[in-house]
């Protein structure tokens, strides 16, 4: 009769031995989530935090959270008025609902603190409705990469132009009897991102949704998508990379972190990068990468302000640049990047000088909805791509209003 | 149709039903098990060419980023386990005492929880929980994985209960045991086996338990966590590895549980 109730009780008490672990609010701690690959985190967590510690005597403490988690986490631990996030580090794409949530704080006060050598139209891209809710930090850019070997085998120059890259789809598709160039067609953001990149190479203005810059991008990746492969419906960031290393497809363009995984983790040495294409209004690609913000709920914002100062100075930038081969958001920051990197960083540099900022609106998400439903309608199914475009432009209006209303 | 072609088809059915089971399965542990030039083909074989157990030395020499959330799992799972048994003996065996009808509503009555999607409940249930100084700790994880693994562990020990002879019960209270005395020292040792598959049902539950460890977890992620990690940056080598060792838990005691689990378990809440 004893031992059960004994038993009971030894688990009880193990239990709560077990719950009484460290909380995440003490104050010489500061928080900081980001979302970055094992190497990544590495660096950070010998190099740069390091500096940081020694320097104001408090430990950092560095937590992976993925960007589409971000929100739902902050979310939770504000309505449970919990403060244990202090700097966040989130994806470009994903801060529209962080700000119609109200989880970030409004940084416009510190704006002249931002360091003067910051790329100018970097900061113009965190505003939203004219208050700046994120600091730079890192920015990035699709490069395309390619499958050498095929290309020599073939004969091939990679694709600079539109009329180029549609020549290089359908010849592959002859001689292989199957598309090799990816399109990414999964929708979401990646596809939203694609069709973006397409307008503004044809010179249109990606909100408008129905100028002639939108109806052109459109039209032509209407006609490039019987050429492109059959992965294209299925493709997305991190599915490419799959695609790319299986030899599924030839050519398809990713965010460098690739990079890493294919060549320096796979060691897949035929893959070959370079900047991208020109449409008829020129070589432009939209700058994606990581801004820092600081969670409403944080205890430290001072401490959170002085961490994210430290990120972007020059001394860390240059570290990230020289360890990571991330570019740099500021114009002075330059590193010496790794010997196997260089031909891979060289394009990100050269993309980065064609590089634009998305406006970022906090309708992104109706926005990136609406392009993913065109996208299938007209690229997909090959429905008429102008009454289609006026068709979704007027959901999104809709759409809008609801945003505003909010 | 005669008995040999029916017993044909019947064993035909089966064996296309476990190949299109086996087959992700055989693909995920071929992936971890296969040099990188096995995989980035165009027509990858579907043996194993070139064996390698480099991925796994990978994961394992990576110290803590494995061990840590291996540890948080399996302490999570085998917590819940023990928790749910604590909670649910008692009340399945007292659920299984009354009558058919109250008992069968009863069962009902749990099992409507789990016809609420987790994911609509996840955040409410998840404020609560850090409200209460719950997040990111283990017992937090524990109770949330509770939400799910209760209503499963208390119906199967319903079954087992109400299939135990109640003759033998009877017996002892004619000798003059009391109702508890008679519960621990009959009942309970007797009904062991149905209680394990309970507790190993409890623990596969809680093992692979997803929604609320995203919410819940900060600083340490459990193994589903970290999986989901390496596939949304897309490392495939990783990603199999970690499913693989994932896996190997739930096939231990799947196989485990065969020798214990008699049908009466699973169907005994509902007999009269």
């Amino acid at each position: 009769m004893k031992k059960p109730f004994l038993f009971c009780a030894s688990a009880v008490f193990l239990f709560a031995l077990i719950s009484c672990g460290p909380g995440s609010g003490s104050k010489d701690r500061l928080t900081v989530t980001m979302s970055l690959g094992e190497s990544e985190w590495q660096v950070m967590r010998s190099k740069v935090f390091p500096l940081f510690e020694s320097r104001y005597g408090v430990k950092v403490e560095g937590i992976q959270i993925e960007s589409g988690s971000l929100a739902t986490k902050l979310d939770a631990l504000q309505k449970a008025g919990k403060a244990e996030i202090d700097v966040v580090a989130q994806d470009n794409m994903n801060l529209a609902v962080l700000v119609n949530k109200g989880l970030v704080e409004d940084l416009s006060q510190y704006e002249d603190e931002i360091p003067a050598n910051t790329i100018p139209s970097l900061v113009q891209s965190l505003k939203f409705d004219g208050r700046l809710l994120f600091m730079p930090f890192r920015p990035n850019v699709q490069i395309v990469y390619y499958h050498k070997e095929k290309f020599d085998e073939y004969g091939l120059e990679v694709p600079r132009t539109w009329e180029q890259l549609r020549e290089t789809a359908k010849m592959l598709k002859e001689k292989e009897e199957r598309g090799r160039i990816l399109l990414k067609g999964f929708g979401g953001n990646p596809t939203a991102t694609q069709v973006y990149e397409f307008i503004l190479q044809a010179g249109g203005e990606p909100y408008a949704f129905d100028d002639e810059g939108c109806i052109r991008a459109f039209a032509f990746l209407q006609k490039l998508w019987p050429y492109a492969a059959q992965g294209s419906q299925r493709a997305k960031w991190d599915t490419t990379n799959r695609m790319i290393a299986n030899q599924q497809v030839y050519l398809a363009q990713n965010w460098p972190f690739g990079v890493t995984i294919l060549v320096k983790e796979y060691g897949l040495d035929f893959i070959g990068t370079y900047s991208g294409w020109k449409g008829p209004h020129g070589e432009r690609h939209v700058i994606g990468g990581d801004v820092l913000g600081i969670p409403s709920i944080s205890a430290r914002k001072e401490l959170a302000r002085k961490f994210i100062w430290f990120l972007q100075s020059k001394e860390v930038q240059e570290l990230l640049v020289g360890e990571l081969g991330w570019p740099s958001m500021r114009t002075d920051a330059y590193g010496q990047v790794e010997e196997w990197q260089k031909q891979y960083y060289a394009s990100v540099q050269k993309a980065m000088k064609h590089g634009e900022f998305r406006e970022n609106v906090t309708w992104w998400p109706a926005y990136v909805k609406y392009v993913t439903e065109a996208f299938r309608e007209i690229v997909i199914e090959q429905a008429p791509v102008e009454e289609t475009l006026k068709k979704y432009k007027k959901k999104l209006e809709g759409a809008k209003e609801l945003y505003r209303e909010r | 149709m005669n008995r040999p072609v029916k017993r044909t088809f019947f064993w035909m059915t089966v064996l296309i039903l476990v190949c299109l089971l086996v087959f992700p399965m055989y693909i995920m542990l071929k992936i971890s098990v296969s040099a990188p030039r096995d995989v980035f083909t165009q027509n990858p074989p579907y043996l194993v060419r070139h064996f390698t157990l480099s991925h796994f030395r990978d994961v394992l020499a990576s110290g803590s980023v494995f061990f840590a959330p291996l540890s948080k799992s399996v302490v999570t799972a085998l917590g819940t386990s023990v928790l749910s048994l604590l909670l649910t003996v008692p009340a399945a065996y007292a659920i299984s005492r009354f009558r058919y009808r109250a008992r069968y509503g009863l069962i009902l009555v749990i099992f409507l929880t789990r016809m609420i999607p987790e994911i609509s409940i996840a955040l409410p249930v998840s404020i609560t929980f850090i409200k209460g100084g719950l997040f990111d700790t283990v017992f937090g994880l524990m109770l949330a994985h509770l939400v799910r693994v209760l209503p499963i562990s208390c119906f199967i020990l319903v079954g087992v209960f109400s299939s135990f002879p109640k003759e033998l019960e009877k017996q002892a209270l004619i000798d003059g045991a009391g109702r508890l005395y008679a519960f621990f020292k009959i009942v309970l040792p007797l009904s062991l086996r149905g209680i394990s598959v309970a507790g190993i049902f409890s623990f596969m539950f809680s093992w692979d338990e997803f929604i609320y460890a995203s919410y819940l977890t900060l600083s340490k992620p459990t193994m589903p966590l970290k999986m989901y990690y390496y596939i949304s940056r897309g490392n495939i080598f990783s990603s199999a590895t970690y499913a693989v060792i994932i896996t190997i838990p739930v096939l231990i005691f799947t196989f485990a549980l065969q020798r214990y689990i008699r049908p009466g378990y699973l169907s005994g809440a509902m007999k009269g």
